[in-house]
């Protein structure tokens, strides 16, 4: 249950002693010496090193594969293609870490058959004895395609006549909301204003590619140690490769960047059938080209608003229409496009809402799971339309915000009663506070402020029935270890652990080991995707660890002969509250507990609020377990003679719950200020009939250090959240209006509005230069 | 990785050109910052290369009274090491710091950057102001050939087969001129040039002694808007001049659209920064 | 057609001999002889990601061919420092957050690193500028900067009590 409004602004008045403070993570070492070995780096004796065949082409058949050639190369030991899969040529893409209980068609070819429906779908696998082999091998692979008509837009892949990519109609997906009576909403508003809104595919650009070791073990057991967010997929694995769950070792060491790219499996079945077929250690990196085609992008979205409002700036009724291109299979589309459904509205109480959302698919790149994951897109255009809205009715646009903003009590988009604190306002104040003043124009720059809030969920879909495990144990010499088997894919997800067991034990968080990432070793935490990480794992670190606290604090109430709540662990101590003197080392402590035979560990789980899922006629149900909210604030300046954007200063203000490494929160707050301004001025992955143009890092523009604003970060804690010590989760959120923030701080430096994003300099150019002639 | 190539790694200048002469497909190759992605690319199709790499008599900075001269294998970084630099080319300073990122600009070279014939190599601009001139060396002879002359078309230039470019050389633009750039580009750091200008700007009396508007990015090859340039020399510059001078320096562009802009947003921005340089320049000059 | 060559590398210090081929770029030859903190990013330049220092000075790996390293001294994260001896750009990092999926951070470092040799005290402008070439997707450079900013504050002290 959430905990009661705390006074906006403070920093909650609890005695934490390492929680919420400043403190260098504990993976901070191994990676500035050199030393993190990530999936890649992993060398095994005998290894053989794999190559992919991706197609070149979006829509063809396969007249034939010939691979005799590459086979006869001395030095390659396996070339497979789908005429090699005949046990099982297919993966289920649907729930990462989940088994069975898709939504519609999820399954996926590992190797294309007779028909490949994406520029980049893996068509052979090879694996020799040298990187170089391979290629040579890859080269003499001969494909016969016979191209054949594409769709390339997912409303032209609704029309009739259109090339079937996907099930008989294209339709990946399809959500409906009816709330309240819109009709008499549009009829109550003294303004109905209407606007579409679209934005790109964005490419998720971590810095590590995909990449992998397979092998099989002295006791027959396939490992992988593969660069992923979710080391559940074994059982994914598993079931692709027709063996037991319990005889696939999926493990995950650091990962160089995931943000969701890596959330599906990318390369693991691929690796594993050729280990399977080598009997040897096979290995792959993805080729940076190769990468941008093996693991989807962000869906290009289209929101189409029609928002009714009164003079006084309360809004009567929205009417939003939704539709996502999904590409050439389904993936996770469906929760994408759910998660925009439940976004659309941003965070707003709108108590008479239609929404239809449609995520159709194409010829086009598998769009899959990043950062944000449909909300921040849904938010984004939400975003801007409630500029255009202040606008139209002549109000301060964070003045219409305050009329509008949901509040604790109020039903949100689906009709899930807000039980958190909700700070917008608090924070979206702030955030524009800390801009300052606004710079006056100069003979060609002119300036502009914006403002964007958001509501963005953390936890998965509670249908889902989220669980998460963790293990605490004190060692006899007092040191305390973590077993989880959470994924670090940056963002200091085990670190986090560390910090969190620390704190309840009373010894020092660098002196904490994360035992981590391994899917058999360690309990399964589930995924790293959906701002889950902290609040799921974190929490069930914390019931473990307080488990094993109850448990040591019982027998040494004892010896101490006082009641356990007399007692405190902190310093690598126990004392007594009253009389601090009266104290023990923890290795005392520990030892004291093993004689009498305590139990000094625990394996706890956490379970998230269940849900039964949303009613199919009117999209009302409970969805996420809670939300986070803040705003982000930005000042650009615009060039008008090249239209070139400068973001000068990007201010984050986020209600985080509760801090539990407060640089680690600032660290996700400037990260997201950077990837959200690639988002809304220069990211775009670009296709000609499906075909990608610009597949890498000098065509594909992520923002350097050269593009660098002034980033400021403002925390507040409302201490509501579901987390451990009443955090939230923050690594989408944080994200979720940064974008919308930018694009309407050009809106308003130009004057006019561009609806499309990027907002490349051509296109900010063309608008100035369009609003001048009229 | 890599096409297998084969890689000749001559000591002397002589060897090298030697070896130009006796294979006709055999190109140079020096930081290869261009080379090796353009090979791993399959955008590069010769399979034998001359390495510069030993010819340490081609990597210097020499000055002679007003002249000043670059070896070919002169590295960017060189360039900014070398803080007279600013003065004596204050354009080609300016686009050397925002050259690529710093561990390309360690191994990239003047004699690259211009041999390298892109539209879009960002010192080539800066030289044109300077009239600079290239040294192309043979084993039978030395020639020299202004840049304004180098190239013929996109890719093309006068060089031979046989021949290397040794060397670089320009003037000191006079002590009362303007010398500035601007590289336009869809991120500010380590981007391929959407519209690259470079202009030069002299005063004498009051009147425009001399006028060089180079531009990049916005044609087959990078060059000097000769039209432009007459139409500025010898007057007082106001703002009507101006216009026209950036007017006819756009005029004579010939973009194309490809992914990074279209045509029409590379013929607008060669005129509104044509147009912001040398009011700059002349703002300096005043 | 492809000739292998002796080369031989001193990698932080200590020769290492290999035979490769013209084609070989440092990134693999050294990659190959178990020198993993050198990162693969995109192998064409754009990433800085396989940054390492070539004789003091800073070098995209995969873009320098291995037989051009002969008789040359490469310098990894590994060499700039170590636990026990590390070098105050790592103790920076630690302390500020300049690394969070830490696959762009053994460049980054050998960038910072030459970065504050050439130029002892940088202006904020002037490290964004070194570091250009150093694409970082987690941390939105803030923490590096200031990383940078606070080693050089500690060399110029460590200089000036020297």
């Amino acid at each position: 249950m959430n905990a009661p409004d705390v006074s906006p602004g403070s920093i909650a008045n609890v005695n934490l002693r390492q929680v919420g403070k400043n403190k260098p993570r504990n993976d901070a070492p191994t990676k500035v010496y050199g030393k993190a070995i990530y999936a890649g780096d992993f060398y095994m004796e005998g290894m053989l090193f794999a190559k992919v065949l991706h197609s070149d082409r979006a829509s063809a058949n396969i007249r034939s594969v010939d691979v005799s050639a590459a086979k006869a190369l001395t030095g390659v030991h396996s070339v497979l293609t789908a005429a090699d899969l005949t046990a099982c040529n297919s993966v289920m893409t649907d729930l990462p870490g989940q088994t069975g209980g898709g939504t519609k068609d999820t399954s996926q070819p590992i190797l294309a058959a007779d028909r490949v429906r994406f520029h980049g779908e893996p068509i052979a696998l090879v694996a020799a004895e040298t990187y170089e082999l391979a290629q040579q091998a890859l080269d003499l692979i001969v494909v016969d395609y016979e191209d054949t008509e594409g769709v390339y837009d997912p409303f032209d892949s609704q029309k009739p006549g259109a090339t079937i990519v996907y099930s008989d109609d294209n339709i990946v997906s399809a959500y409906k909301i009816r709330k309240g009576d819109t009709e008499k909403g549009f009829a109550e508003a003294d303004y109905v204003l209407e606007n579409t809104f679209t934005s790109q595919y964005q490419e998720q650009a971590f810095m590590e590619p995909e990449a992998a070791v397979a092998w099989v073990d002295e006791h027959e057991i396939l490992n992988i140690r593969s660069s992923t967010q979710v080391v559940e997929h074994f059982r994914a694995v598993a079931n692709a490769l027709g063996i037991p769950h319990n005889r696939v070792h999926l493990q995950a060491p650091y990962i160089g960047g995931g943000f969701g790219g890596k959330e599906v499996m990318t390369i693991e079945v691929w690796l594993a059938l050729l280990a399977m077929d080598t009997k040897r250690p096979v290995k792959l990196i993805q080729t940076r080209e190769n990468s941008f085609l093996s693991h989807g992008p962000r869906h290009p979205f289209t929101f189409t608003h029609k928002t009714g409002v009164t003079r006084d700036g309360k809004i009567t009724a929205m009417k939003i229409d939704i539709t996502s291109d999904a590409g050439a299979y389904a993936k996770l589309s469906p929760y994408i496009l759910l998660y925009a459904t439940v976004g659309s509205t941003g965070p707003y109480r709108v108590d008479n809402l239609w929404v239809d959302s449609t995520s159709a698919a194409t010829n086009n790149l598998p769009a899959c799971a990043f950062r944000g994951f449909g909300t921040m897109q849904a938010n984004t255009a939400c975003e801007a339309q409630m500029e255009e809205l202040a606008k139209l009715i002549g109000m301060d646009s964070l003045e219409l915000r305050r009329k509008n903003f949901i509040q604790p009590g109020d039903p949100n988009t689906t009709g899930q009663i807000i039980r958190s604190s909700v700070w917008s306002d608090q924070c979206a104040t702030q955030a524009l506070a800390a801009l300052g003043e606004q710079p006056g124009n100069s003979d060609h720059l002119v300036y502009g402020h914006g403002i964007a809030c958001y509501q963005q969920s953390y936890g998965r879909i509670r249908w889902m029935k989220d669980t998460s495990e963790s293990w605490v144990g004190l060692e006899m010499d007092g040191s305390l270890i973590v077993r989880c088997a959470v994924t670090d894919i940056g963002a200091g997800q085990m670190s986090a652990l560390a910090q969190i067991a620390a704190e309840i034990l009373g010894v020092p968080m660098d002196e904490v080991t994360v035992y981590f990432g391994d899917g058999h070793v360690n309990p399964l935490a589930g995924t790293s995707t959906a701002s889950r990480a902290l609040y799921m794992s974190g929490k069930a670190t914390e019931l473990a660890a307080r488990a094993v606290r109850d448990n040591l604090l019982e027998c040494m109430a004892r010896h101490f002969e006082v009641s356990p709540g007399e007692l405190d662990l902190a310093d690598s101590k126990i004392f007594v509250l009253d009389n601090p003197e009266r104290c023990m080392s923890t290795r005392d402590m520990v030892k004291v507990c093993a004689a009498e035979g305590v139990h000094r560990q625990n394996l706890a789980i956490f379970k998230a609020p269940p849900s039964e899922g949303l009613d199919p006629e009117t999209g009302q149900g409970e969805v996420f377990p809670d939300f986070t909210y803040g705003a982000h604030a930005a000042q650009v300046s615009v060039d008008i003679d090249t239209g070139e954007v400068t973001v000068i200063k990007s201010v984050g203000a986020h209600d985080v719950g509760q801090a539990i490494n407060l640089r680690a929160v600032e660290g996700q707050i400037e990260g997201s200020a950077l990837m959200g301004q690639g988002f809304a001025l220069s990211e775009e992955l670009i296709l000609e009939k499906g075909v990608l143009q610009n597949g890498s890092f000098s065509e594909y523009l992520i923002p350097t250090s050269e593009d660098v604003p002034e980033i400021q970060s403002i925390v507040l804690e409302s201490r509501s959240g579901l987390g451990p010590f009443g955090s939230k989760g923050i690594g989408e959120p944080v994200f979720a209006p940064v974008a919308a923030s930018i694009v309407n701080a050009v809106a308003a430096a130009i004057g006019t509005r561009i609806y499309d994003l990027p907002l490349t300099p051509e296109k900010v150019l063309a608008a100035i230069t369009a609003k001048n002639a009229s | 990785m890599l096409p297998p190539f084969d890689l000749y790694q001559p000591q002397s200048l002589a060897d090298a050109l030697q070896a130009l002469a006796e294979n006709g497909d055999m190109q140079p190759l020096a930081g290869a910052t261009n080379l090796v992605p353009d090979l791993r690319g399959k955008r590069e199709t010769c399979r034998n290369f001359v390495s510069l790499q030993a010819l340490d008599d081609l990597r210097y900075i020499k000055r002679d009274g007003t002249r000043v001269t670059l070896g070919a294998r002169t590295t960017i970084a060189d360039i900014l090491h070398d803080h007279g630099m600013e003065t004596d080319a204050p354009a080609l300073y300016a686009v050397a710091s925002i050259f690529a990122g710093s561990m390309v600009r360690t191994a990239a070279t003047i004699g690259g950057n211009i041999c390298c014939g892109s539209p879009s190599a960002d010192t080539v601009p800066a030289l044109l102001t300077l009239d600079a001139e290239v040294t192309l060396s043979s084993t039978s002879a030395e020639r020299t050939v202004p840049l304004d002359e180098f190239y013929i078309d996109y890719k093309k230039s006068v060089m031979r087969g046989d021949e290397l470019l040794t060397s670089v050389s320009w003037n000191i633009p006079p002590e009362n001129s303007a010398n500035l750039s601007y590289k336009l580009a869809r991120r500010k750091g380590d981007a391929i040039t959407v519209t690259g200008v470079a202009v030069l700007i002299a005063a004498q009396d009051g009147v425009c002694s001399r006028a060089r508007i180079a531009l990049g990015s916005v044609g087959p090859t990078i060059f000097r808007a000769k039209a432009a340039e007459a139409m500025l020399t010898g007057k007082a510059l106001d703002e009507d001049i101006i216009e026209q001078a950036a007017r006819a320096a756009a005029d004579q562009s010939s973009p194309i659209d490809d992914i990074r802009a279209s045509a029409g947003y590379r013929l607008q921005t060669a005129f509104s920064l044509t147009r912001r340089l040398l009011t700059q320049a002349w703002k300096q000059l005043a | 057609m492809s000739k292998q060559k002796n080369i031989t590398v001193k990698v932080n210090g200590n020769a290492v001999e290999f035979v490769v081929p013209a084609h070989r770029t440092l990134l693999e030859a050294l990659r190959h002889e178990g020198f993993v903190e050198i990162k693969c990013g995109c192998e064409k330049g754009d990433c800085g990601a396989c940054a390492v220092l070539l004789d003091g000075e800073p070098v995209d790996s995969c873009l320098t061919l291995a037989w051009h390293a002969d008789g040359r001294e490469v310098t990894t994260i590994k060499g700039i420092g170590q636990p026990g001896k590390a070098d105050p750009l790592q103790k920076a990092f630690i302390e500020t957050g300049g690394a969070q999926c830490g696959y762009c951070t053994p460049g980054m470092i050998a960038a910072a690193k030459s970065l504050l040799k050439d130029n002892p005290d940088p202006s904020l402008a002037e490290i964004k500028r070194g570091l250009s070439g150093n694409l970082c997707r987690c941390t939105g450079y803030t923490r590096i900067f200031e990383a940078v900013q606070l080693a050089a504050r500690e060399l110029r002290d460590e200089g000036e009590a020297a």
